[in-house]
């Protein structure tokens, strides 16, 4: 573990991931902190101050009521963040445990399973979040429902093709010999040689999450006002382009650091464990 | 025959296909006492590693494999065994060592925690202190002494010998009555081969484990087996013991196998006839008095 950070470090594309992650966590963790306006991350109103381009106080520019950009902008990556782990955690565990499953029994439960995984990716990802959120409100928690809704099926295909090769290897014929039940095989053996790939898949997934999330919130669909949100924010700004340019820019190039600095480090991730193999 | 731990009748094997079946095994007799060495002999595809794989009940929930006949071990028949039954014998009474011993190891794993599991298998809930103790001893016992460095060890950073080795030892942890070894060293060089081979005899002999080698070395066998049954084609062709099928051979096939290995004083390669309509005769069963103790 230790010599795999220090790996990490020492290449520089993903030292600099590993910095950009580390920064957007760390501004987020602190946001009450490091914020000018801590309370401008709700519904406050500051008529005085609306629509400033980037200046010394707001460096980053107030919104249409005042808000500090800035200080918005912290919060999002807050969000965001609970967002893609909430996301992750739910539909891993269930698209890994649906992928071993269908992967080692065969027969008709790998059929069945998995026509339902393929259903599900037929399905482009956008526009099936888009009918789960217009059919229920669309709050943040129908927005992770949603999104956690599309994400499993990935990691059944993933989990299902790395069983249906491991599943011939010799140390689990080995384990069946010495009388091992199913679910040993599945966890014990097979699941500890797809940690690499589920790791990988997590890291570079945890971008694309936040940047459907913020699709979502950009159609309407994901986190409602006040709560800041990048996608939104997005949104909101561009009728204004290219006049107010700091209402858009600066929230885009927040998506583009977080999705940028975990394809560094999921990039790294895995060639780092090719190798391995 | 009434001691016998291993009875396999008149067992057949044939795999449907979509358009016909393809028969691989036809009416096997094979029966093995306690204690007893047998060897099962014949040459790639003739249906040996098969058998092996009937015995642990890994073919029969395969997808067109019809199998016929009656295995039984220690009186119970295995066909009809619930799943916990199989389950009991499996890693207890009976254990298995394979062709290529890195990759039937889990490589996520060190070796201490696979004989963690192993014994695991024999005494339930056995601490993971006392595992490593009794781990130590069985590796001791097939001569590797650093053995602290290798239960530390994952299976790729070992070398093929050893691995086999702790192979071995991991097959004997449990002490089974039955042991199966399908080719085993197959995947070793000649010299580490000779060795693993030593030292597995001198380990079933001392804890008299019953054992069915399968292999297409004579040499290897004529050192290691009581008895020996020579397989053609999924059948049967010479059985008898190592003493009497060696000096006796009475079926054209074994004899071929026979001429097969190569003579250090041979100037040329063998003659031998392969002429395979010689080798449909009937099988030749040698009668000699019960050996097995």
């Amino acid at each position: 573990m230790k010599l795999k950070i220090k790996i990490l470090l020492a290449n520089p594309l993903s030292f600099m991931g590993l910095l950009l992650i580390s920064l957007v966590f760390g501004s987020a963790i602190f946001a009450d902190f490091i914020t000018p306006f801590p309370l401008h991350k709700g519904a406050v109103v500051d008529f005085s101050n609306f629509n400033q381009a980037p200046n010394l106080t707001n460096i980053m520019g107030t919104d249409l009521v005042g808000r500090d950009l800035f200080t918005r902008i912290i919060y999002a990556f807050r969000i965001s963040i609970m967002l893609g782990i909430v996301v992750l955690i739910i539909s891993v565990p269930i698209g890994v445990f649906m992928g071993l499953l269908a992967g080692y029994s065969g027969g008709k439960l790998d059929f069945v399973l998995m026509r339902i995984t393929d259903v599900f990716l037929s399905i482009p990802p956008l526009v099936l979040a888009m009918a789960v959120m217009g059919l229920l409100e669309p709050t943040i928690l129908n927005g992770m429902l949603a999104v956690t809704a599309m994400w499993w099926p990935w990691y059944t295909r993933l989990i299902y093709n790395l069983t249906r090769s491991e599943k011939e290897e010799g140390y689990v014929v080995a384990a069946e010999v010495v009388g091992a039940s199913r679910w040993h095989i599945m966890f014990r053996e097979i699941l500890p040689n797809c940690t690499h790939a589920i790791i990988t898949k997590m890291t570079l997934d945890f971008g694309f999450v936040i940047l459907i999330v913020s699709s979502l919130s950009f159609l309407g669909l994901g986190v409602q006002a006040p709560t800041p949100d990048l996608g939104s924010m997005v949104a909101e700004g561009a009728r204004y382009l290219p006049d107010s340019w700091w209402l858009t820019v600066f929230p885009g190039l927040a998506i583009l650091i977080i999705v940028f600095g975990f394809n560094l480090v999921g990039d790294a991730l895995r060639d780092m464990m090719d190798t391995d193999s | 025959m009434s001691d016998s731990l291993l009875d396999i009748q008149n067992l057949s094997l044939s795999f449907q296909g979509l358009t016909e079946t393809v028969d691989v095994l036809d009416n096997i007799n094979l029966s093995i006492s306690r204690g007893e060495r047998v060897a099962l002999v014949g040459e790639s595809g003739s249906g040996k590693s098969v058998i092996a794989r009937i015995i642990l009940g890994l073919l029969q929930s395969q997808k067109g494999a019809i199998v016929k006949g009656s295995v039984r071990f220690r009186g119970i028949e295995l066909e009809a065994a619930t799943g916990n039954q199989i389950e009991s014998l499996r890693g207890r009474e009976i254990s298995m060592i394979f062709q290529d011993p890195t990759s039937s190891m889990n490589p996520v794993y060190k070796i201490g925690t696979i004989f963690h599991e192993i014994l695991n298998r024999g005494t339930h809930n056995i601490s993971k202190k006392l595992a490593l103790i009794k781990a130590s001893k069985l590796l001791e016992e097939v001569s590797i002494t650093e053995f602290k460095r290798v239960l530390e060890s994952y299976p790729f950073q070992l070398s093929g010998g050893m691995n086999q080795r702790v192979m071995i030892a991991l097959a004997l942890a449990n002490k089974p009555a039955l042991l199966i070894a399908d080719e085993p060293g197959t995947a070793l060089d000649v010299t580490v081969q000779a060795q693993t081979l030593k030292l597995m005899h001198n380990l079933v002999k001392k804890n008299n484990t019953a054992v069915l080698f399968i292999s297409h070395n004579l040499g290897v066998v004529h050192q290691f087996a009581d008895r020996v049954y020579v397989i053609y084609k999924g059948r049967i062709v010479e059985s008898g013991s190592t003493s009497s099928i060696f000096e006796n051979t009475k079926h054209p096939y074994t004899k071929a196998l026979m001429n097969a290995v190569p003579k250090i004083t041979s100037k040329s390669f063998f003659d031998a006839s392969d002429d395979s309509s010689l080798f449909k005769q009937p099988a030749f069963h040698h009668k000699d008095r019960e050996i097995g103790q």
